[in-house]
């Protein structure tokens, strides 16, 4: 697969599913090379010998029959880079480090490993929706298969050994996209987020730390990694999405309940506005593109065919300019933004929701 | 940014200095900081937005001392891990196991690692834990000249040397 086709493939995780609330789940696993120093004291040389090792053993190994491909980042524009982040594919930081590091991907994105990222090797498994026992279960399955090749840091009383002490033990970072319109209008959304930082939860936007939460969508992640097992992690941070849905479906009855044309208003408006707007601006069309998701997914609107997660990703600035293949000014954007949202959104695209 | 005073070394501090209810604020590197006795400095935050510096309980007073420990394998001092919020190598999780606990506990709430243990190298690992344990007792054995009892340690051990050489020669 070329490197272009690779990136402007539609990311598994992106796929529609029939969980309303849980757009994606995730599952990072953070590991060491034994006889290196963690990357951010890394010397040029040693830190390509570390990507030349990790990315044989990357393209050596199969993880459900397939290859995966390893791309280092300097061979990437920075274009290239921006999609890769907007897909959640690498971390902002990745891109904004130097020297030798890359990312190896499955030709559908959900496997990514990063390397010398903080860590020598990130390992990445994101699925669409509420999954995360089988994204925790691919995840193990890739770590045992890099495991049998590689010497991996690890002390008995402190688990896999992290260049951040945060990530230390199970190297394990669990995570929940979701979108919680319903509560960000009745305004409950602190209410039920904030108590989870007491569970030992964090939780931030759509696009990582100090991220504002564009478009309703939140993440929710485990902080502690030490001194729990895999399973107690997963099983805790299940039950409180299982809350967050509940809380989240509620809301949404009430606003049903409550005030039922200011909320048909709402998600109309919101149609009308992505069929015929001719400027869209990035966060424009995410919180208008959040509307209509909640009336689809609440029957009051067709359902729009392309997906709401795969039109937000495509509408960021990167991922814009690279499916059109050229440069474009803020201006230029929001006009792309706006026609390409126009075309996803024609009549034709649309299908009732049967509820 | 340069240090505003010594316009040499790089600014990690942000001193910001109240007077008649006017704020002033500078811009300083570690060396500066120190000396200028100023007592309540915050770090900028866009220059140093690790918080982990503050679990580290970070504070340019604790600057690289020239007798401080460093680490055998990386060479790096615990002062310098508390500036980059990172540790340097994995050894330095050995090196540094005092220093680190109290940190570990404020994170993770102080268990020990329960999670995953590595599939290959955790028949190693449980082998190696294994012979320590054996040695150890041998030792006891010998000092308390209960020789009968140390030879049978001490054949357990050598099963142990023999299926590991195995291993290797295997991989």
């Amino acid at each position: 697969m070329m490197r272009k086709e690779l990136l402007l493939q539609r990311s598994a995780w992106m796929t529609e599913t029939d969980s309303p609330v849980v757009i994606s789940s995730r599952v990072r696993l953070a590991r060491n090379l034994e006889d290196f120093p963690f990357p951010h004291i890394l010397s040029a040389e040693d830190a390509s010998k570390v990507e030349q090792i990790v990315a044989q053993v990357l393209t050596e190994i199969k993880v459900n029959n397939e290859q995966l491909l390893y791309i280092p980042l300097t061979e990437l524009s920075s274009v290239e880079h921006q999609v890769l982040v907007e897909k959640h594919l690498i971390s902002p930081s990745l891109g904004g480090l130097t020297g030798a590091r890359g990312v190896a991907l499955a030709s559908d994105h959900r496997y990514a490993v990063m390397v010398n990222e903080e860590d020598h090797l990130r390992m990445q498994v994101l699925l669409p929706g509420s999954q995360l026992s089988e994204t925790h279960r691919l995840a193990t399955a890739l770590d045992d298969a890099l495991e049998a090749k590689l010497d991996f840091a690890y002390r008995e009383s402190q688990g896999y050994l992290t260049a951040c002490p945060t990530n230390v033990g199970t190297g394990l970072r669990a995570s929940i996209m979701v979108h919680l319109p319903g509560l960000v209008i009745t305004k409950q959304v602190q209410r039920v987020l904030g108590a989870l930082t007491r569970l030992g939860l964090a939780v931030r936007g759509l696009y990582g730390e100090g991220s504002q939460a564009f478009g309703h969508i939140f993440q929710v992640s485990n902080q502690i990694t030490l001194g729990k097992s895999e399973e107690d992690i997963l099983t805790h941070l299940e039950a409180v999405t299982g809350q967050i849905v509940e809380h989240e479906l509620q809301a949404r009855e009430l606003l049903r309940q409550q005030m039922p044309l200011l909320l048909e208003d709402k998600v109309w408006r919101a149609r009308g506005t992505l069929q015929n707007a001719r400027l869209l601006s990035s966060e424009d069309a995410m919180h208008l593109l959040s509307h209509d998701r909640l009336g689809s997914d609440m029957g009051l609107l067709p359902k729009i065919n392309d997906g709401f997660a795969t039109l937000i990703v495509n509408t960021r600035s990167g991922c814009l300019q690279y499916i059109l293949d050229r440069e474009l000014d803020p201006h230029q954007r929001d006009e792309e933004r706006a026609r390409l949202i126009r075309g996803a959104m024609s009549e034709a695209r649309c299908t009732i929701h049967e509820a | 940014m340069l240090c505003q005073h010594c316009q040499q070394r790089e600014a990690i501090v942000q001193l910001s200095k109240i007077e008649n209810g006017q704020t002033q604020e500078f811009f300083l590197c570690e060396l500066c900081a120190k000396q200028t006795q100023e007592v309540s400095f915050i770090f900028h935050p866009a220059i140093v937005p690790e918080f982990l510096q503050a679990l580290f309980g970070f504070n340019p007073s604790s600057i690289e001392q020239p007798s401080e420990i460093s680490c055998p394998k990386c060479g790096i001092t615990f002062s310098r891990i508390t500036q980059a919020g990172k540790l340097g190598c994995s050894t330095c999780y050995e090196t540094f196991e005092t220093q680190l606990e109290p940190l570990l506990r404020r994170v993770h709430g102080g268990g020990q690692n329960v999670g995953k243990v590595p599939t290959r190298r955790g028949v190693t690992l449980k082998c190696r834990q294994e012979e320590k344990k054996l040695k150890e007792q041998l030792q006891v054995l010998i000092q308390k000249e209960a020789f009968e009892e140390a030879a049978v340690v001490r054949d357990q051990i050598r099963q142990i040397e023999q299926a590991k050489g195995g291993e290797e020669h295997d991989a």
